[in-house]
Order: C-alpha cells, then sequence, then structure tokens
C-alpha cells in the first residue's frame, strides 16, 4: 500500500508544476481539479475524514466552476 | 486471501490511474483533459471504498458518497463552458 | 525565467519545512490538546471531536468566519450588480440529456447536503461542507436551465434569518447558562450516538448549513447571469 501513496504523492507534484507551466488557462483548471482530487485521497489515508469531506464537497465542482466564469469573463491564454 | 485480493484490486486502480494520467499531461485539444479528469474521479470512488475496508472504518465511505453524486457535475460545467453556455 | 524562480522558491520553503515533520502528532506537546483529547466526549458527548471543537470550544471563531462569508458575497454583488440598459447574456440552450440528468440528480444532491449537516456531530461533515453539496445542486439547475430565474429574495431572507439565528442561539446561552455560545445548561446532552445528542451543536450547524448553501448560490447566480462586457470578451 505505501507505494501507491507514493506514486500519487509523486503524480500530484507533477501535476501541480504542469498547471503551473501551462499556457493555456482551461489546462491549468483541470489540472487544479485533479490536484484537489488526489489530495482529498491522501487525506483519508492520513486518518483525517473531515478534511477530506471539506476538500470533496469544495474541490468536486465549485472551484473548478469559479475557475471557467472567470476565464470566460477575460481572456483565455496567459501573455 | 481476503488481503490478497484486496492488495491486487488496488494496484489494478493504480495502473488505471497511471493510464489515465498519461492522456491528462499529454492530450494536445482540451475535450480530452476532461475525459481524463472523468476517469480520474471515477478510479478514486473504489481507491476510497478500499481505503475504508481495509482499516475497517465506515465513517470513510461519505467522502466516496459525495464524490460519486458530484463528479458529473465538474464534468458538465467543462463542457458546457466548451459549448459556450456557461 | 519567472517559473525556475518559482521552483526555486518551492524547493527553499521544503528545505525550510522539512524541519518541522518529526514534530507533528506528538501527545503531550501542547496543554490544550491535551485537555481537548481527554474531555471532550465527556464535555460534550458528541461522536464527532472536531465538530465540538469547532463548535463549542471555538464557537466563536465560527461566528466569525460566518461573518467573513457574508462580507465576501455581498463584495462580489455589489461589484457585479447588473444595471439597466445593458443587453442580458443569452448562452446556447442545453441538450435533453443535461435537462434529464438534472431533473434526476437534483432531489438525490439536495438529500445528500441535509444529511451531512444534519448529522454534524456523529459522522464526518458539518455545516460548510453540507452547505457546499447544496449549492453544487443548485448550481446544476442553473447550468441545465438558462432561462428561469432566482429567486433573490428568497435566498436574501434565508441566509438573513440563518445568521440572526446563530446569534440568537448564543444569547441564549448567555441568558440561560452564563456564558455566550454556552452548551452545558442550555439544551440536555442526551445520550451518546443518537441523533438528538450534544446539546445545541445540531442546532448551529443546521443554521450554518442552511446560511452557506443560500450564500453560495448566490454567488453562483450572480457570477453566470452577469450580462457580457461591451466592446470586447466572449
Amino acid at each position: 500500500m505505501i507505494y501507491l501513496d507514493v506514486f500519487l504523492c509523486v503524480l500530484t507534484v507533477i501535476c501541480a508544476v504542469a498547471a503551473m507551466v501551462t499556457r493555456k488557462l482551461v489546462a491549468a483548471a483541470i489540472l487544479a481539479g485533479v490536484v484537489s482530487l488526489i489530495v482529498s485521497y491522501l487525506f483519508v489515508r492520513m486518518k483525517a475524514p473531515d478534511v477530506a469531506m471539506t476538500e470533496a464537497a469544495i474541490g468536486a465542482a465549485l472551484s473548478t466552476v469559479i475557475f471557467l466564469i472567470a476565464i470566460r469573463r477575460t481572456e483565455e491564454e496567459e501573455r | 486471501m481476503a488481503d490478497v485480493i484486496l492488495e491486487l484490486a488496488l494496484v489494478l486502480a493504480g495502473i488505471g490511474v497511471l493510464l489515465a494520467s498519461y492522456r491528462l499531461l499529454k492530450g494536445p485539444c482540451p475535450p480530452s483533459r476532461a475525459v481524463a479528469l472523468d476517469v480520474l474521479t471515477l478510479i478514486t470512488i473504489p481507491l476510497l471504498v478500499g481505503a475504508a475496508v481495509m482499516t475497517g472504518r465506515a465513517i470513510y465511505l461519505d467522502v466516496a458518497l459525495v464524490y460519486g453524486l458530484l463528479s458529473f457535475l465538474g464534468v458538465v460545467s467543462l463542457a458546457r463552458y466548451f459549448e459556450k453556455g456557461v | 525565467m519567472k517559473q525556475v524562480l518559482a521552483i526555486l522558491a518551492l524547493l527553499v520553503l521544503a528545505f525550510l519545512f522539512a524541519g518541522l515533520v518529526p514534530m507533528a502528532s506528538k501527545p503531550g506537546n501542547g496543554a490544550v490538546g491535551d485537555y481537548y483529547a481527554t474531555h471532550g466526549i465527556a464535555d460534550n458527548r458528541g461522536s464527532n471531536l472536531v465538530t465540538s471543537i469547532v463548535v463549542n470550544y471555538r464557537g466563536l471563531d465560527t461566528l466569525g468566519e460566518v461573518t467573513v462569508l457574508f462580507l465576501s458575497v455581498m463584495g462580489v454583488g455589489f461589484i457585479l450588480r447588473r444595471r439597466e440598459g445593458t443587453p442580458k447574456y443569452s448562452p446556447v440552450p442545453a441538450s435533453p440529456i443535461l435537462n434529464t440528468g438534472a431533473n434526476l440528480l437534483f432531489g438525490s444532491i439536495l438529500l445528500l447536503g441535509a444529511y451531512i449537516f444534519v448529522h454534524g456531530h456523529l459522522t464526518p461533515g458539518g455545516g460548510f461542507q453540507g452547505g457546499s453539496v447544496i449549492a453544487s445542486g443548485v448550481l446544476l439547475l442553473i447550468l441545465a436551465r438558462r432561462d428561469r430565474e432566482l429567486s433573490h429574495d428568497l435566498l436574501a431572507w434565508l441566509e438573513s434569518l440563518s445568521g440572526f439565528g446563530y446569534a440568537l442561539v448564543g444569547l441564549v446561552g448567555l441568558v440561560v447558562a452564563g456564558s455566550f455560545l454556552a452548551n452545558k445548561g442550555v439544551l440536555p446532552l442526551g445520550t451518546w450516538n443518537r441523533l438528538f445528542s450534544a446539546g445545541v451543536i445540531p442546532i448551529i450547524y443546521i443554521l450554518i448549513g442552511l446560511k452557506v448553501g443560500a450564500e453560495l448560490s448566490t454567488l453562483l447566480d450572480i457570477m453566470i447571469r452577469e450580462p457580457a462586457p461591451e466592446g470586447g470578451g466572449h
């Protein structure tokens, strides 16, 4: 089981760095959603179900939608 | 015997995460990344249930319930953005 | 260039915080944490220790956090107000798949949100998590049916009455038991692991859940229905 946790931690770091490097804003919003998803699973593995449920309730739908509304009203590429 | 089967199931789910993340990081157009996000949320639900069974606590199942109902919403909002309907 | 600097700053922060890892989760490290761990169940008799800390021991901080949420939604409402004479934003109507899915799922999502904040003192969850799930259900309706309007009056009344009710519960505690937001003398503590137990905690969490759900629904409605900017944008 510890190999799965290590692999997911490495994947989180890779997705976070990719969200920072990319120039397309929609891709950055989707990668931020994936980071929130994996971090919620790691919170359950660290025996903190309250924090995991907060991350799930906010990061599953609301956080991505607010980013997409802001991108719709402004620009789509980072200059 | 049940422990071995549980570990094997979690390893298979980990392989699924690896394949979906390849499409997430490579995908040339944004809808392919949206599909990869959908597959990743669908794999996370059995991962959470597996963590609940391994520690034997039933209160960890509530988090999987929240993801099961709300993952549809994230993908729907992305799709509405792509067809210019947000 | 600035991305290289950002990664370098992250590595410096990781090196600085690496010294904190062996100090985490050691009992006997602080007197306040040990008091909460040993006396929490006896004082409140609710199964969820995190909930009893958030609402009873640190109840005043939770009142401040509810106020901060209210101020942020008020700020967004002032900035993104719709003025008279600007054209309304009319997007592409939704497909029948989305309409059917929204009709099927809306009741289940509301029920899940209500379950999370009513059982806040027994299972992981609470007012803030349940309110966010309810706001996600309202978001599904907003995305699927763009021609119907949300009633802002009803949401404003619900939010204001819930916030007022929270302060009122605190004042009742002051009158009956001697301190603001007290838990011991106001309602019977009851038996462990039942729905009607832990004093005032379920009542406060129901009020917080309704308030947060109404606030986030108002926020999403204001942001989505803002009219298109003139002369630019999409």
